[in-house]
């Protein structure tokens, strides 16, 4: 099968620094790929440079089949990719409501996926009117997950959805994500080396910005060498 | 009962000084007679609605671009000449129609032209030079055809056909709308040709020039047949007001100086919109990653646009008389009633002993009011003010949610421009027209904007109250005096202290709350 996302020995530059170094990755329809690597390995800006938000200098991105490299990022966002950012980047001064309607890319989108996010997440029924400062960590979490999932993505990008969140949230959060991996194709950074593999079916370990290692999650788990050398002890 | 407590707690620096403030108003108000504090009051609330109009403007342009717009105040002038123009010469305005849809015609085609542009391959260095070649034709053919086209008599070095000139007629009420002028020696359709050209090819080698920076990237075509009836309905609206001028201009002129007046504010926050669209689309959008080259280009663009302004319109200040409705004097005025006002159009109206002129301290704090709420709705209500609101706090993530944040930048800053034109038309009757305008005006609005926090929507009409407030009660304490206690004459306050104490007011307010009154520390 053709992949959903494949990303072809990418070289990004952040001002002059060269922060990703060749970064390959490939992600099946329906499945869910972690994102693995040390803390400042390039994890968060190969996300943003599948986004275009940090544009590639080099290499290529190819979505459902259509080079999206050299698109702007509202143009990439637009072909179905939702972003699920490290700060979760809550819009502070909009309520919840308009954190999500602000979304939308049809008008209704939001009315036809309220099943689905107040199902995931009940929290946000109850505190849709409230502005988007008065939740908590894990409310915001939830949010910006629920954020992405109005419009039609056929991707969601997630970074980090666990970190700083309280042991019970980050079950909560774990549940929903494994729920919306049934449904839809997901690239998960994560640092929490026992939530990722609970997540993900496939794995790309980066490495001073260069993608240095993917298989199965499965056999990662019994790699303890690979583990250790790559990703510390987990 | 602990969410209020919790409240008051987090806010009490910011109630204190409110309290402070209205106490402070409370003892400036017992200070005067009746009939001073009203009026005082009221022509406060008039400068307030002015210099909030450029505020707001200049603030929401800040918040979500980050750009300092220091042309604001430039631009904010340029709403009243415009506005005067129209007002006094509908005729030249008229006569200016022509050439203007001509040459705007051509813009009316850039989703086509950027198509052409980036179909046009070939190799880079011929990308790159045939916009630069294309601008310089247009140049020199606009050159020839617009100075072939004859304007309605209006030359700010001949003292008869002088703006100036006019003005002081128009004071007196003796202007005679002169004949139009005519074509001398060229033919007209081929004069008319040249300008719809030059407009064309200036359209393309900007578009081009675009193209080469957002990296030429292939886009598609969607029926152009919409942008070619907008075009032919341009220049369709320009070749008909040249053939039926004259009864045009009759008719405009026939309309008297109330229809005048509100079609020349409308004109001026037209013009605003637009020339706020070009400039943040041809100026600002290649420089947002470079925050001085913004500000040092808005601060040139102040000095070229007052510069111009001098030369176009010669003279540097105008009176600019008020429509009919608001100026009959004589007979059953000063009206002593509100029903008075609208029954005999007076001029002003006797209030609690004090004479308050209509235009200026009722209708401009109406409009004021007006856009106020009017705009409020726009950020609250609609989706647009939304992705206004999100872009403010952070454009990546609005961007990386497939909305294209530069459409919503365009419309900022052309809305921020268009309130700042109509203030300047608005303040034309009101505070004279002079090329110094601007400058006393970004003055305030920058104090305004300080004090109530500066990407704060009610912060500016706040901080825009309070520096009306300051201004005007300095100036009448300037004219009865205070009496302090430990001096023997009362203190009347000389006139440089009016700016002085805005700035000083403004000193105090940020030592006390660094953020201004209601502003918000950016993250």
């Amino acid at each position: 099968m053709e992949p959903l996302l494949e990303v072809r020995d990418v070289h990004t530059f952040i001002g002059q620094y060269h922060i990703l170094q060749g970064v390959s990755l490939s992600l099946k329809k329906g499945s869910v790929l972690a994102l693995l690597g040390r803390n400042g390995a390039g994890k968060t800006t190969t996300l943003k440079t599948i986004l275009g938000l940090t544009p590639p200098r080099q290499g290529e991105v190819i979505f459902a089949e259509r080079p999206i490299h050299e698109m702007r990022s509202f143009d990439i966002a637009a072909q179905g990719i939702g972003f699920v950012p490290e700060q979760r980047s809550i819009f502070r001064d909009l309520s919840v409501e308009e954190n999500l309607k602000i979304a939308e890319r049809k008008k209704g989108d939001l009315r036809r996926k309220q099943e689905l996010i107040f199902g995931l997440f009940p929290d946000l029924q109850r505190l849709i009117r409230l502005p988007g400062n008065h939740l908590s960590g894990g409310q915001q979490q939830m949010l910006a997950i629920a954020r992405a999932l109005v419009a039609d993505n056929r991707l969601l990008l997630i970074d980090e959805p666990t970190e700083g969140l309280a042991p019970v949230i980050i079950e909560q959060l774990i549940l929903a994500i494994r729920q919306l991996s049934a449904e839809t194709t997901i690239l998960l950074v994560e640092q929490n080396f026992i939530v990722a593999s609970q997540l993900a079916e496939d794995y790309v370990i980066i490495e001073e910005g260069k993608s240095v290692k993917a298989g199965k999650m499965a056999d990662l788990l019994h790699d303890e060498p690979t583990i250790h050398r790559y990703l510390g002890a987990a | 009962m602990n969410s209020l407590a919790l409240f008051l707690r987090r806010n009490r620096t910011l109630l204190i000084t409110a309290v402070i403030l209205f106490l402070l108003l409370i003892v400036a108000i017992r200070g005067m007679e009746t009939k001073d504090w009203v009026i005082t009051l009221l022509r406060s609330l008039s400068v307030a609605a002015v210099t909030f109009l450029v505020a707001s403007g200049f603030s929401l342009i800040f918040g979500l671009l980050d750009v300092l717009n220091l042309a604001h105040g430039a631009l904010f002038m340029i709403g009243a000449y415009v506005a005067w123009t129209v007002y006094i010469r509908p005729d030249t305005t008229i006569a200016l129609l022509t050439p203007t849809c001509l040459l705007a015609a051509g813009f009316a085609l850039l989703p086509l032209w950027s198509y052409l542009a980036s179909r046009l391959g070939g190799k880079k260095s011929l990308a790159r030079l045939w916009p630069w070649l294309g601008l310089l034709l247009a140049g020199v053919v606009l050159l020839y055809a617009l100075r072939a086209y004859p304007i309605t008599i209006w030359d700010p070095g001949v003292y008869s056909n002088a703006p100036g000139t006019y003005s002081v007629f128009a004071d007196s009420g003796t202007l005679v709308i002169p004949e139009p002028a005519a074509f001398t020696g060229q033919s007209p359709v081929l004069v008319m040709a040249g300008i719809l050209l030059g407009g064309l090819l200036l359209a393309f080698s900007l578009s081009g020039l675009q193209n080469r920076r957002s990296g030429g990237a292939t886009r598609k075509l969607r029926l152009p047949w919409p942008y070619l009836a907008g075009f032919l309905a341009v220049v369709l609206v320009g070749v008909l007001v040249y053939i039926f001028n004259t009864p045009l201009t009759t008719a405009v002129v026939a309309l008297g100086s109330n229809w005048l007046f509100l079609i020349a504010i409308v004109v001026a926050l037209l013009v605003g919109i637009l020339l706020g669209s070009f400039i943040e689309s041809s100026l600002i959008r290649p420089l947002y990653s470079r925050p001085i080259y913004t500000l040092m280009i808005t601060l040139g663009l102040s000095a070229v646009v007052v510069e111009l302004v001098r030369a176009i319109w010669g003279r540097p200040e105008f009176t600019m008389p008020k429509p009919a409705i608001f100026d009959v004097t004589g007979g059953n005025c000063p009206a002593t009633t509100l029903a008075g006002i609208f029954r005999d159009h007076c001029s002003t109206v006797e209030f609690m002993g004090s004479r308050i002129r209509v235009y200026n301290e009722i209708f401009i704090p109406l409009i004021g009011v007006l856009v106020l709420i009017g705009i409020w709705l726009l950020i609250q209500r609609t989706r647009i003010g939304m992705i206004i609101r999100a872009g403010v706090q952070d454009r990546e993530m609005v961007e990386a949610l497939g909305i294209n944040v530069r459409q919503a930048f365009t419309f900022v800053f052309a809305l921020g421009v268009g309130l700042a034109t109509l203030g300047g038309a608005l303040a034309g009757p009101s505070m004279g027209i002079s090329t110094a305008m601007g400058d006393s005006m970004i003055l305030n609005a920058l104090i305004a904007l300080a004090i109530g926090g500066l990407t704060s929507y009610p912060g500016a009409a706040v901080g825009s109250l309070l520096v009306g407030l300051v201004q005007q009660f300095i100036i009448k304490y300037g004219q009865i005096g205070i009496q302090l206690p430990f001096m023997e004459a009362p203190f009347k306050p000389s006139p440089p202290l009016v700016p002085a104490s805005t700035v000083l007011l403004m000193v105090i307010i940020l030592l006390v709350l660094p953020n201004g009154l209601l502003g918000r520390r950016k993250e």
